[in-house]
């Protein structure tokens, strides 16, 4: 049989390279997402209302930042809610997980924790990319405009940057040891966009303590191919530039920070077994 | 292939401590110096009371706790390796599943992570999911649940499987199923311990008993022997006026006795020879209204650990 073939064939290369992705729990993965109808609107719809609302409808949607326009630099920013929503979620759900003894289950098979770290991550960035494309494609039906690279560059940094936010919801969720304390910690980003300049554009003192915040430094490189590396004055809508170390080093720090916490939570829960 | 010199499972003077949630108790001794072997193809009962260590070992045997002293190997591995290598497989005694998955995803979704899986619905055949398996998970019965858990246990073709309290939770009628199917997984030739704190489960399937109390091994042997060092009778009879002191002191001194007392002017005997007792109490001795009934495990469990154990 061909099928029993490709399968022999697949675990041969398996053991060959050492690493695979386990495709059947990666579907059944996004399986599970799809029936969560609650968060799938939150993650997705919400950005997408969000953009219409406030990108998209408004006059000053037009008004121009280089070769771009300010849709789409509100565009970028409720995509980058919704993508660090959805891995937000995957952490927290993945602390569930272990608390609810899943992680158990799996420690009796020979599935290793680089495999299960490898299906998280992809679904991770799946469920990342689902709001952002949603949120790009009606961005690019009402307005939003960019020169072609500035979608794609945005795109990537927005994909790739929400991975931090799943070690954010992993390490909340690993904290506190509840299905509230993941529910919180996605409240807690609704805060965190405020502060991150993403649902308002920030000025003066405000955007002085946004700098430190954990979404600014991710919005602010998402948006970076837009602005060319300046922050807009909201009042004046004048460019004013702003170092690209300002901004990596914000993305640095709390990408180590949250990876820290993480580990250091997971040992302390192994402890506690 | 294990040869018959390696035994499946192997410990020599495991220790296990915890740091107690309590700061004045300090640390406790889950597990407190335990030697143990298993030989291919046994099926052994690890019986004992609630906090008797019995989860804690069975733990360490899956890798999941390291033991704080002494040394354990699986198949002459490292408990870790073991597992990883495929060959043991665990049903655990709660959680552990995805409540939003079925329950034939979730055996998919396991078989997905073993090299060379049963067929899944071999697999769901034989632990009886067929009618439940398009159901969610958490809509499943407790029973149905530790179905599930032992289904994905059978995934991998183990040579041991590892229980740890599989009936918690189920009515007699799933009891009943589950060690139905548990003795046909048996005739395949696998190595089988379970955990458990009902001696009739022990009987009814296990050849062999390892007692546990207090973290430690109070008795090791065939079922049956065992049984008679866990579970005596315990008779009380009315003696004449009179005599009851006397009657004591006779009763006492017999070895088959482990205790005699007066209580209420009746004599209460604790024994494992009861129909021997109960000829000397109506006999020679002129006691009457004799009453036998079973004593509890508990009861056995704290004579054994009193006495220091036997085997």
């Amino acid at each position: 049989m061909t099928a029993t073939t490709l399968k022999e064939t697949i675990t041969t290369e398996s053991v060959r390279t050492g690493l695979r992705l386990n495709t059947t729990y990666y579907r059944l993965e996004l399986r599970r997402i799809m029936r969560d109808k609650v968060t799938l609107f939150f993650t997705v719809g919400l950005p997408a209302v969000m953009y219409v609302i406030f990108g998209a409808s408004p006059d000053y949607g037009d008004e121009p930042i280089r070769d771009g326009n300010v849709a789409m630099w509100i565009m970028i920013a409720m995509a980058a809610y919704g993508a660090v929503s959805a891995t937000t979620g995957i952490g927290g759900s993945a602390a569930i997980e272990r608390m609810q003894g899943w992680t158990r289950q799996l420690g009796l098979t020979p599935m290793r924790p680089a495999e299960f770290v490898a299906v998280k991550a992809a679904t991770a960035m799946t469920v990342a990319a689902a709001p952002i494309l949603i949120v790009f494609a009606i961005g690019a039906l009402t307005g939003a405009s960019a020169p072609l690279h500035v979608w794609v560059l945005s795109a990537l940094v927005l994909v790739v940057g929400a991975m931090t936010f799943a070690l954010y919801g992993l390490g909340f969720g690993l904290a506190f040891r509840s299905e509230a304390a993941v529910s919180a910690a996605g409240g807690a980003l609704v805060v965190m966009a405020f502060f991150g300049n993403i649902f308002i554009p920030l000025n003066g003192w405000q955007l002085l303590v946004a700098k430190f915040t954990p979404l600014y430094g991710y919005v602010s490189l998402a948006r970076r191919p837009l602005t060319g590396g300046n922050t807009i004055d909201p009042e004046t809508g004048d460019l004013i530039p702003e170092p690209l170390w300002q901004v990596l080093a914000n993305v640095s720090f709390w990408t180590i920070a949250f990876a820290m916490l993480t580990m250091v939570l997971v040992q302390k829960g192994r402890g506690r077994q | 292939m294990t040869t018959t010199h390696t035994p499946t499972i192997h410990l020599r003077g495991v220790q296990r401590t915890f740091a107690s949630p309590d700061p004045e108790v300090g640390e406790v001794r889950a597990v407190d110096g335990i030697d143990l072997d298993i030989r291919p193809g046994e099926i052994v009962a690890l019986l004992g009371p609630n906090g008797a260590g019995k989860t804690t070992t069975l733990d360490m045997v899956l890798g999941f706790t390291e033991p704080t002293a002494g040394a354990i190997t699986v198949f002459g591995l490292a408990p870790q390796e073991a597992v990883l290598s495929g060959r043991v497989a665990a049903v655990l005694q709660t959680g552990g599943l995805l409540r939003d998955l079925t329950v034939r995803e979730t055996v998919e979704l396991v078989a997905s992570t073993h090299p060379n899986p049963d067929s899944v619905d071999g697999v769901i055949d034989r632990a009886g999911l067929g009618a439940i398996q398009q159901q969610r998970v958490q809509s499943c019965s407790g029973g149905e649940q530790q179905r599930l858990r032992f289904a994905l246990a059978l995934l991998g073709d183990p040579d041991l499987l590892v229980l740890d309290e599989p009936t918690t939770g189920m009515d007699v009628a799933a009891r009943h199923e589950f060690w139905a199917s548990m003795r046909a997984e048996a005739e395949k030739g696998r190595t089988i311990v379970f955990a458990t704190h009902y001696l009739q489960e022990a009987e009814d399937f296990a050849q062999r008993t390892v007692l546990m109390a207090n973290g430690r091994i109070v008795a090791d042997g065939p079922t049956d022997e065992v049984r008679r060092h866990a579970a005596g009778r315990r008779l009380s009879a009315r003696v004449a006026d009179g005599r009851i002191d006397e009657v004591l002191a006779e009763i006492a001194d017999l070895p088959i006795v482990r205790s005699a007392v007066i209580e209420r002017d009746r004599l209460v005997v604790e024994t494992n020879d009861s129909d021997e007792i109960a000829r000397l109490l109506l006999g020679t001795l002129g006691g009457s209204d004799l009453e036998i009934e079973a004593a509890s495990l508990e009861t056995a469990f704290i004579q054994l650990t009193r006495t220091g154990g036997a085997s």
